[in-house]
């Protein structure tokens, strides 16, 4: 595999001033990996009992892009980009989360500087849904886009006292009726019971994984997330689904005031200042913790993709 | 340096029925291996058959000739595979008296 290492790629990002990750996935898997449980019960590492079933959303990994007709797409750096896929089972938009109909990629990693203030994510990157099957003999019959729910990216972070996720995500699609706005991580005053769906005694405190907890309403609304203003947006969907382009995202987060900043999806630019970022009670053993995510759920009983070429996280 | 990466495919899941695993892109690597951990069997006559297949597309399937099996009781097993191309995934055959397999299957890449 090749390294496709080069300064000449910073020019299609924008960073602060120190680089805490760049990740082209040309370069290898550089660890990204799927989430799963924690493997911590009795009798044999066995998993709490949750409302969520996460050990069913896919492995990601390293994708050529290769289709059927066009054969290998690639990625925007070199040949490889990071794949999360989803499998090909979905549940309505106002239910609880199926078993894989998601897909997540997380990195782990820690704060380093004690006077850290902002922090970004930028990445390149992918969708599209799977050429399975055609609906019936209209026009576009073959055409999947209303397939694929959402996808988004955010950090889940705990440090200075907090635990606190951020982040940003497209909807897409709800039911099938395409939808195409962005909405930011930001939880409801829902109880914890509330935000496990009714559940008791869940792991799960109100805030922490809104990529999968927090009621879903048939609107679109969500305890886990709130429309962004002037949110909506058409993204580049080629034609067909084995035509994918490569977009830009970028989000920035104030870690001291503990809001967000600004937003941006190709090349457009959302001013967030002043939005407040949900702030959690600490969890044990996890100080410090800086996971950047990236998550993908699909809208029809379909795979749906998406790819990342590259990722860069920086703060100042 | 050598590249390696080992995906989970399924974790801990118990099986009744035949499954596929979830389709794989594994272009980048040169040798592959799928490693089945049985963690637990019931039923009686239980048997599991693993097939390798490899695809064009990820959605069509053709059988590439590796198998492992018949498995008829807790262990690891595993299947070698090289020259697949892009896309690979196991056919896994479940028979036998109300079969349960409790899996965890991994496939480990190298380049």
């Amino acid at each position: 595999m090749q390294n496709s290492f080069s300064p000449h790629i910073f020019s299609r990002f924008q960073p602060l001033k120190n680089t805490l990750v760049y990740d082209c996935f040309s370069n290898g898997q550089n660890g990204w990996m799927a989430l799963m449980p924690n493997f911590t019960q009795a009798p044999d590492f066995d998993t709490r009992k949750s409302v969520v079933t996460k050990d069913q959303w896919p492995p990601v990994m390293l994708s050529s892009a290769t289709y059927r007709y066009p054969g290998t797409h690639g990625a925007l750096s070199g040949n490889y980009s990071l794949k999360i896929s989803t499998r090909p089972i979905a549940g309505r938009y106002e239910d609880i989360p199926v078993p894989g109909s998601m897909g997540h990629a997380i990195k782990r990693m820690t704060f380093h500087n004690p006077n850290r203030k902002r922090l970004q994510f930028e990445m390149w990157f992918s969708y599209t849904a799977e050429q399975d099957r055609v609906r019936g003999d209209e026009d576009l019959a073959g055409l999947s886009e209303n397939a694929i729910r959402a996808f988004g990216a955010g950090f889940d972070i705990q440090e200075r006292g907090n635990r606190y996720f951020s982040g940003i995500r497209y909807l897409n699609s709800i039911n099938g009726d395409i939808t195409k706005k962005w909405q930011y991580i930001s939880a409801s005053e829902v109880t914890d019971n509330q935000w496990a769906f009714g559940t008791d005694g869940d792991w799960c405190k109100r805030g922490v994984d809104p990529q999968w907890y927090g009621q879903r309403y048939a609107d679109g609304s969500h305890d886990g997330f709130k429309d962004l203003p002037n949110g909506s947006q058409q993204l580049c969907y080629n034609e067909t689904d084995c035509k994918i382009n490569w977009i830009y995202f970028r989000f920035l987060i104030d870690t001291q005031k503990r809001e967000y900043v600004e937003f941006q999806a190709q090349d457009r630019v959302f001013d967030m200042e002043g939005i407040p970022i949900t702030l959690i009670d600490p969890y044990k053993r996890i100080d410090g913790l800086l996971n950047p995510l990236i998550w993908v759920e699909n809208d029809a009983n379909r795979t749906v993709f998406l790819y990342v070429d590259s990722v860069l996280i920086s703060q100042d | 340096m050598r590249q390696f990466n080992a995906a989970p495919l399924e974790l801990k899941k118990q099986f009744k029925e035949s499954f596929q695993t979830h389709p794989f892109e594994a272009g980048w690597a040169s040798e592959a291996i799928f490693f089945i951990m049985v963690e637990d069997v019931s039923g009686s006559n239980s048997q599991l058959l693993a097939e390798v297949e490899i695809s064009h597309d990820g959605f069509n399937w053709a059988y590439e000739g590796s198998v492992v099996g018949p498995i008829y009781e807790k262990g690891l097993n595993f299947i070698k595979v090289s020259c697949f191309g892009n896309w690979l995934r196991l056919n896994c055959k479940i028979e036998g008296d109300n079969p349960g397999f409790k899996l965890l299957v991994q496939l480990a890449l190298k380049e």
